[in-house]
């Protein structure tokens, strides 16, 4: 298969193992099996996954104890890799919590999750632009950078992970894949210009346009690529009253 | 092109471990100096993030923006093939039959360029990206102009890449990254500014930048405030906001 990139075959791959994982468990794919797979498969000590719904991180899953004491943590003083990877929109790698630049940086929380027995805490957030769904957390107990192929496979479970929670907030069946060639249609610029448009055209934030967006794409077996293209070329507006206008 | 300006300009591209730096603006400092400077009508450049996916990071307008694009939803293209292989690519008549790309070689001239040049973005043996130079009249670019260009891009490189502790490594892969996500709240930020003043992307892409430029701000951060609603759309254009909307 040509037109396929590194980060297509990587996300395929991690797909391919939580389907494994749902298959011999006999579950269907959820955040918390994303979760576990990731725990499996990285060479990492725990995943803990936190969604941010209420504008409070809330902990929708942990392998072990030590990722629900981090999360904990987090909450208790206010900062943390997870904050500033919730803040900032980009990944935050603390390979060493026990290093000088962590325990500057979180002088609060570095000291605290030492002491729960932590050595590296890497944050991968779960956003699309200005919406901030949640965080991925993978911790290790001795300090260490992650290799940079354990990070690209990190990344694409945090992708994975962020499909699945986009999707259950348009209200879709969860991890319902659009059409396989499509690939993350985030790569594509003109589904943001579009989730700016309809929040504009319907006075709602970017999570509600994203979610309307995406719902109709799948209602009317549209890639959402195409239904964007529609939108930014004012072939289709979004009515407050419920009704699209084509 | 003025000596003065260009020295300026290696100037401000080796100025990157600062700690307000940052990766898009730097990018677009980048591409917005060599159509300045050289003579080429507009430029893109595409970076590889930590996925291995090269992502479209800055251009000089939004035709160029989706010219990128086209190339790596094509999987062809002389940014690709200078990203994949380290080496200038150039292509001095895109209309001619035949050719390397040719699909890429038909949306290029269907949005009225004629030429392009590709550099990598390379430090030894790493590649991080590649840099699209177009013109609209046929031909060679001048041995000069490519020879500053690659130096700019080099310049660039070096900034990105260079000696950086291992702390400072892993800062500039949070900032690669971040850049990413900021690229996505320019978006959404560009289609709310369209749709509530009636224009296009590229008009409301000035807008944004215009505004950044004139209050010394961030782009991604003009962006965020714009969605937040910290900063109004009528602000952007430095206009009072009219009595009646015209909607």
């Amino acid at each position: 298969m040509t037109g396929y990139g590194d980060s297509d075959t990587r996300l395929a791959q991690v797909r391919v193992w939580v389907r494994e994982r749902a298959v011999s468990l006999g579950v269907p794919v959820s955040v918390r099996l994303i979760c576990e797979t990731a725990g499996a498969r990285l060479s990492v000590s725990g995943v803990a996954l936190t969604v941010d719904t209420s504008g409070w991180p809330e902990l929708r899953c942990s392998t072990d104890a030590l990722g629900e004491r981090l999360a904990e943590l987090h909450v208790t003083v206010g900062e943390g890799p997870c904050v500033d990877a919730q803040r900032t929109g980009g990944p935050v790698l603390a390979g060493d919590l026990d290093g000088p630049a962590s325990q500057r940086r979180w002088p609060a929380f570095a000291p605290l999750a030492v002491e729960a027995g932590a050595g590296a805490l890497f944050a991968l957030p779960l956003v699309v632009g200005t919406i901030r769904v949640g965080v991925l957390a993978l911790h290790r107990v001795v300090a260490g950078q992650l290799p940079p192929a354990i990070l690209a496979d990190s990344l694409a479970f945090a992708d994975l992970a962020l499909r699945l929670l986009v999707d259950e907030q348009a209200g879709m069946p969860s991890g319902s894949d659009e059409p396989a060639r499509e690939g993350w249609p985030l790569y594509s610029p003109q589904v943001h210009q579009a989730t700016g448009m309809i929040s504009a055209q319907l006075d709602v934030g970017m999570d509600e346009a994203f979610a309307r967006l995406r719902a109709r794409a799948f209602a009317d077996r549209k890639r959402l690529a195409e239904l964007a293209a529609d939108v930014v070329a004012r072939r289709l507006r979004f009515d407050p009253t419920g009704e699209e206008a084509s | 092109m003025s000596d003065e300006r260009l020295l300026e300009t290696f100037v401000e591209l080796a100025d990157t471990l600062v700690d307000d730096f940052d990766v898009i603006d730097f990018l677009h400092l980048l591409v917005a100096r060599c159509v300045a400077l050289l003579e080429v009508d507009a430029a893109g450049l595409l970076l590889t993030d930590q996925r291995g996916q090269l992502q479209v990071m800055a251009s000089s307008s939004e035709q160029v923006r989706l010219l990128e694009l086209f190339q790596l939803q094509n999987d062809q293209g002389p940014c690709l093939d200078a990203f994949a292989t380290g080496i200038r690519v150039s292509h001095t008549d895109l209309g001619a039959a035949g050719g390397r790309w040719p699909r890429f070689a038909v949306a290029a001239t269907e949005a009225g360029f004629a030429a392009v040049d590709a550099l990598p973005m390379r430090l030894r043996s790493e590649v991080i990206g590649a840099l699209n130079l177009f013109r609209t009249g046929r031909g060679a670019l001048s041995v000069t102009a490519l020879r500053t260009a690659q130096a700019l891009v080099d310049v660039a490189t070096i900034g990105l890449l260079q000696e950086r502790s291992i702390r400072q490594r892993e800062i500039l892969t949070e900032q690669l990254q971040g850049a990413l996500n900021s690229r996505v709240v320019i978006e959404q930020a560009k289609g709310l500014v369209a749709e509530r003043l009636g224009i296009d992307m590229e008009g409301a892409f000035a807008a944004l930048r215009g505004y950044a430029r004139s209050h010394n701000l961030k782009l991604g951060e003009v962006a965020g405030a714009v969605i937040a609603g910290r900063t109004s759309t009528y602000d952007l254009l430095g206009a009072p906001a009219p009595t009646d909307r015209a909607q």
